[in-house]
């Protein structure tokens, strides 16, 4: 194998992979911004895969596919902000619940519906390049063979970056994540905020879903996230809760994923490669994290 | 005076307490499952008679209730025991793969130890290696700070594929299925009823719960860690070592987690199968969220939830009810029971006054 001759080639999946991490990621910054933990990012984005797979399915149209992700990933967000801001329940525990729920009720789903445990049946996908770029010198044969998923990745976070340091409203919810008492006081809706917040997050993390199961592949397959909602939290936190920082990080793990699609079938064992990005999240945890705080409000329920 | 100022907070006609909680979950959860299974167009109540019948009548689903109740004990004892320090272990199921490959490995070497030495060594060293793969959590925590509920299911993730890699490739045995080999008969946990897979891991799951209970009630250690788990400031100012007393909690909390994967591959399968596990570590936190995460409830919240299982799986036999809705009425007991308010509020549907959202 000529690494260097791949090298493009790495390069693309290296964005392709980490396209559904950074969208899951920045609903997560969403919604810790407002003070609640994001644990259960994984639940949404499995939803989110389902639904798209179902909405693709029943509609003969990926696209609509992507809207039904984000319905579903909206779906287990206000459920998330009903949880936690109505119900005050641990947060941590709401979320794991949740995450368990989405993997058992997606299972479920899949035998009702397709009667398969394992995996739906294929749908139409989303295979779309921007191969109207491949004419450009130099970076063409990178920029022309990513989805344009990527270039709406590019756009969602720089919009997502605006709207949180900004506006008004990104001000107010970052008031409400840091200080509901203040913000309370100085007449911002704090339960409002927080619940828009949540249906952000849901929205883009069921869109990350819907991107793995309808991008990457062109089917649901049982636990399809295998623990990439909790990797997209630790961008999240590794990103200092900023968009723009998720990029970045998340380009790390993609580049991991990128890797071990790249070595599998050569000498080393499968599993042993397919390891990677899980003790890369393991090490970044262990040595990147020690000094960012969260959102002073994350977590805590003294905002009536 | 404080009583009266949580009873205007909460207003209602009744108080739920702590162990009316739990079961009222429970049945709030089987009632939304029978929901869905009524408008799959299923009759809930034949299935729950069926699953009822099929889990206790017979002394075939009594054994397999029991079965199934087994690794439920050990896991859901696991998650409880790390929760005592306000640690979430999801890395149970990774603690319990790795226990069960060391005990499938133990197992398989000929030591010409007699029966007596060959099946405590495997147990124990199944303990040990789910027992040092939870402390390496703890560790990272005092150590790091890292998020123990993530470090966990990265390292579930880990173990899952080392151990698949150990089955597929150096340790797998003669033919297609991805297995170890037998483990040697003399480090095999023996059966309590002959043509059953019921073995004596049943007994030792309820003797661990037995333990930890008197552990954590009788024991200086057991005091501290519970200290820990009411306050960890308040703990420290005590003279007690937080990090050491988590790093213990999580110890003993993954050698009970191995000790379930060893127990398996001993006692059911006598071999490492891969993808034996369907997720028994994560129907723990189930477990330990009905038992209201006391050691002993875990017993009976184990059986309860071994019961469905088994019933489940004697009705998908002869209707086509997928056996998953069990795990659906688990994850809903975990949030349920987490949610003492919902709860309430479904108890007292109708009564509402202010805005939903609001």
């Amino acid at each position: 194998m000529d690494f260097l001759h791949s090298l493009d080639s790495i390069l693309v999946s290296t964005i392709v992979m980490s396209i559904p991490l950074v969208f899951a990621a920045v609903g997560g910054v969403f919604s810790v911004r407002s003070g609640i933990m994001a644990l259960g990012l994984e639940s949404m984005m499995m939803v989110g895969a389902f639904f798209g797979v179902a909405g693709s399915y029943f509609f003969h149209n990926a696209w609509i596919g992507f809207l039904c992700g984000m319905a579903g990933g909206m779906l287990i967000g206000i459920l998330h902000g009903l949880l936690s801001v109505r119900y005050k329940v641990n947060q941590v525990i709401s979320g794991i619940g949740l995450n368990l729920l989405a993997l058992a009720a997606t299972t479920l789903l899949m035998q009702l519906l397709w009667n398969n445990r394992g995996n739906s049946p294929q749908v139409a996908s989303v295979q779309t390049t921007a191969g109207f770029l491949l004419g450009i010198p130099m970076v063409g044969p990178i920029l022309g063979k990513l989805s344009v998923n990527a270039y709406i990745m590019a756009l969602m976070v720089l919009v997502s970056w605006f709207a949180l340091f900004k506006t008004r409203f990104g001000l107010r919810l970052r008031m409400v994540g840091e200080n509901p008492k203040a913000a309370a006081t100085m007449g911002i809706r704090v339960h409002k905020i927080k619940y828009i917040a949540v249906l952000i997050c849901g929205m883009l993390a069921g869109f990350g879903g819907a991107f793995l199961s309808l991008n990457h592949m062109d089917m649901f397959v049982r636990d399809m996230t295998a623990g990439r909602g909790y990797i997209a939290v630790a961008v999240a936190i590794l990103s200092r809760y900023n968009p723009a920082g998720v990029i970045v990080c998340a380009l790390l793990f993609g580049f991991c994923d990128a890797l071990q699609i790249y070595f599998q079938g050569g000498a080393v064992p499968t599993q042993l490669i397919q390891m990677l990005p899980y003790l890369v999240t393991l090490l970044v945890l262990t040595i990147g994290v020690k000094h960012i705080k969260a959102p002073e409000g994350v977590g805590k329920y003294d905002d009536e | 005076m404080r009583r009266e100022q949580k009873k205007q907070k909460i207003p209602g006609p009744f108080e739920i307490n702590g162990v009316m909680l739990p079961i009222v979950s429970l049945i709030l959860a089987i009632m939304i499952s029978g929901i869905i299974m009524a408008v799959c167009g299923y009759n809930p109540f034949e299935a729950f008679g069926a699953i009822f019948a099929g889990a206790f009548q017979s002394k075939s689903g009594l054994a397999q209730t029991l079965t199934q109740a087994t690794p439920l004990i050990f896991t859901g004892l696991a998650f409880t025991l790390a929760k005592k320090t306000t640690l979430i272990n999801l890395g149970v199921e990774g603690q319990l793969l790795f226990g069960a490959m060391t005990a499938a490995i133990l197992g398989n070497l000929d030591l010409g130890l007699p029966v007596i030495l060959h099946l405590p060594l495997t147990l124990i060293l199944g303990m040990a290696a789910g027992g040092i793969f939870a402390a390496f959590v703890g560790v990272l925590k005092i150590k790091f700070g890292s998020n123990e509920v993530i470090a966990t299911i990265m390292l579930n993730e880990i173990a899952k594929l080392f151990c698949s890699y150990l089955v597929n490739g150096p340790l797998k045995a003669e033919g297609a299925v991805s297995q170890t080999e037998k483990v040697l008969p003399t480090a095999m946990l023996p059966r309590i009823i002959a043509k059953y897979q019921l073995t004596f891991a049943i007994v030792l799951a309820v003797l661990a719960c037995v333990a930890v209970k008197f552990f954590m009630e009788r024991t200086v250690k057991g005091y501290e860690i519970r200290c820990v788990g009411m306050g960890s400031k308040a703990a420290e100012t005590a003279g007690i070592d937080v990090g050491k007393m988590m790093v213990t909690a999580m110890f003993i909390s993954g050698a009970i987690a191995g000790l379930a994967g060893a127990c398996h591959v001993t006692g059911v399968d006598r071999r490492y199968i891969e993808g034996f596990s369907p997720g028994y570590g994560f129907d723990g936190i189930a477990v330990a969220a009905l038992a209201g995460e006391n050691p002993v409830g875990v017993i009976f919240a184990g059986v309860i939830f071994g019961a469905l299982r088994s019933g489940a799986m004697v009705l998908n036999r002869t209707t086509s009810i997928p056996t998953d809705f069990i795990n659906v009425i688990q994850a809903l007991v975990v949030i349920l029971v987490a949610a003492p308010l919902l709860v309430k509020e479904i108890l007292m549907a109708g009564r509402r006054k202010n805005g939903f959202f609001t």
